[in-house]
């Protein structure tokens, strides 16, 4: 055991504290206390105490109002009373109040405390981690409601609107009317399909484990140059990449991917469409068992006050209607789970440059 | 009283949801005024430096709740803020998505706004519009 457990002693009587120190000290870290105000005084100060034994006959008050008194105040120790059999009927009492774990006879023996603190330290250790598990319940039952509420409206929004050019369609009879009608349908289910998609990663993120693999990351770049040729030719985006790779990288391919692609999709999506020289810039070095990934647009940037918050789930920086408020949390949650870091320097109406760093491993 | 027509804004940041709300409204009239917005904050700034003349009926502004940056609620928190000479030119239908795992509170919240009139659920379609219309009249 790394480090002994803490038990705090009350007894008005001078002698049985130390003998109880003497017999226990050894095995145990004692506190012991000469009144009830300052076994409360010994408490606050030492919040890791983990089991109280106590006196029941005390000048002032028993030991009985003391434990039923700080079962409010201190709900954590474990309250366990020395007493003789003559104070049966208040300790059976206080028992049945829940306000006493267990109690022990006086005159007590070593093993009869021994094993009392055993017992009383494993119902600590069940209550603690019940503490620590409901803990991590709540976080996950509070991220699932945020999570259903953003779902049933980010897919029911766009549902809504296709429903509503249903409904719209039915009074059209101009066919390039409803061309027009179609294209518009067209990009809403495009939306929600890319929605899914990143709930899918979202969710791929928060359960699976590393598959190590070999990364080449000519390949990686090469593969994006593809799907983004159409993008850059039709909206007229010049993209160059540019990857120095001499050395073995070790790590997750699709973390790894999904990162590199948010940032690229998003530097086409956010571009400003007025401007001429658009361009998407993405740059790889690796070096010393680290990656460096720079991926830099022209695009519209992001405001300065927002550049803290756009790694938060379903925060949406810009009013334009393609985000989903998905693509920067996975990124996030990517780099966390590879122990890469992010930076992000980004000027309104410039552009923005992200700067990733991933270690092998 | 039946001639008036009124002009209309329409706050909403899904293009679709603008088109069609848009072309719902021509339908019934080809006459109309009508301006969108994909983003509330531009659409308050046109209320704004606008000054409609003091004879004409009021603009109908149909509001989306659920919007990235200014949302519908901030929207009409704002909007009272302004003169209340403006105000009274506008009057505010909120057209949103409800949905099981809205919040009712938060509907009784929105509508609790003095310049909020009602609420229509999405998806559109041209009974409740015809609807509305009639409703916006009779109260004039």
């Amino acid at each position: 055991m790394s480090e002994k457990i803490k038990i705090l002693y009350v007894d008005d009587e001078p002698e049985n504290l130390v003998g109880f120190k003497a017999a226990l000290r050894l095995d145990y870290q004692i506190f012991t206390a000469l009144s009830v105000p300052d076994a409360i005084k010994c408490l606050n100060s030492n919040p890791e105490i983990r089991i109280i034994f106590c006196d029941q006959r005390m000048p002032g008050k028993t030991g009985v109002d003391f434990f039923e008194e700080i079962r409010i105040t201190h709900p954590l120790p474990v309250r366990i009373m020395l007493t003789a059999y003559t104070d049966i009927e208040s300790i059976i009492d206080a028992i049945n109040k829940g306000n006493i774990f267990r109690y022990v006879k006086k005159p007590w023996t070593e093993a009869d405390i021994i094993w009392a603190i055993d017992e009383a330290n494993k119902f600590y250790m069940a209550n603690s981690m019940l503490a620590v598990k409901n803990d991590e319940l709540q976080k996950a039952y509070n991220e699932l409601n945020k999570f259903a509420y953003s779902v049933s409206h980010d897919i029911r929004g766009p549902l809504s609107g296709i429903l509503g050019a249903i409904n719209l369609a039915r009074l059209i009879e101009d066919v390039d009317e409803m061309k027009e009608l179609l294209l518009l349908m067209e990009k809403s289910v495009l939306k929600l399909d890319t929605y899914v998609l990143s709930m899918h990663d979202y969710y791929s993120l928060q359960r699976g484990e590393l598959k190590i693999t070999e990364i080449d990351f000519n390949k990686i770049i090469d593969e994006l140059k593809t799907i983004y040729a159409t993008n850059s030719k039709t909206n007229n985006v010049s993209f160059k990449a540019h990857v120095k790779q001499e050395e073995v990288f070790l790590n997750d391919i699709a973390p790894l991917k999904l990162i590199i692609s948010n940032l690229l999709s998003n530097a086409f999506k956010y571009q400003d469409k007025n401007r001429k020289d658009k361009s998407v810039e993405v740059n790889v070095e690796v070096k010393r068992g680290v990656a460096t990934i720079y991926i830099s647009d022209t695009g519209i940037g992001i405001l300065e006050s927002h550049q803290g918050e756009i790694f938060k789930l379903f925060f949406r920086s810009n009013s334009l209607e393609v985000g989903s408020g998905f693509g920067l949390y996975n990124v996030k949650s990517a780099l966390l789970k590879l122990n890469g870091q992010i930076e992000v320097n980004s000027v309104l109406n410039k552009g923005t440059t992200f700067k990733v760093t991933i270690p092998s491993i | 009283m039946m001639n008036i027509e009124f002009s209309f804004i329409i706050i909403d940041d899904s293009e679709l949801d603008c088109y069609v709300t848009q072309k719902f409204l021509e339908r019934t009239n080809d006459s109309l005024v009508i301006e969108t917005f994909q983003n509330a904050e531009h659409a308050l700034q046109k209320i704004c430096e606008t000054h409609a003349e003091n004879d004409k009926a009021p603009t109908i502004i149909l509001l989306d709740l659920q919007m990235p940056m200014m949302d519908g609620y901030r929207f009409v928190e704002e909007f009272e803020k302004l003169p209340p000479e403006i105000q009274k030119k506008y009057m505010i239908i909120i057209l949103t998505v409800l949905s099981s795992t809205s919040d009712p509170n938060d509907i009784y919240r929105i509508l609790a706004y003095p310049t909020v009139n009602s609420i229509i659920e999405k998806p559109l379609t041209k009974e409740k519009l015809i609807t509305l219309l009639e409703q916006v009249r009779s109260e004039i």
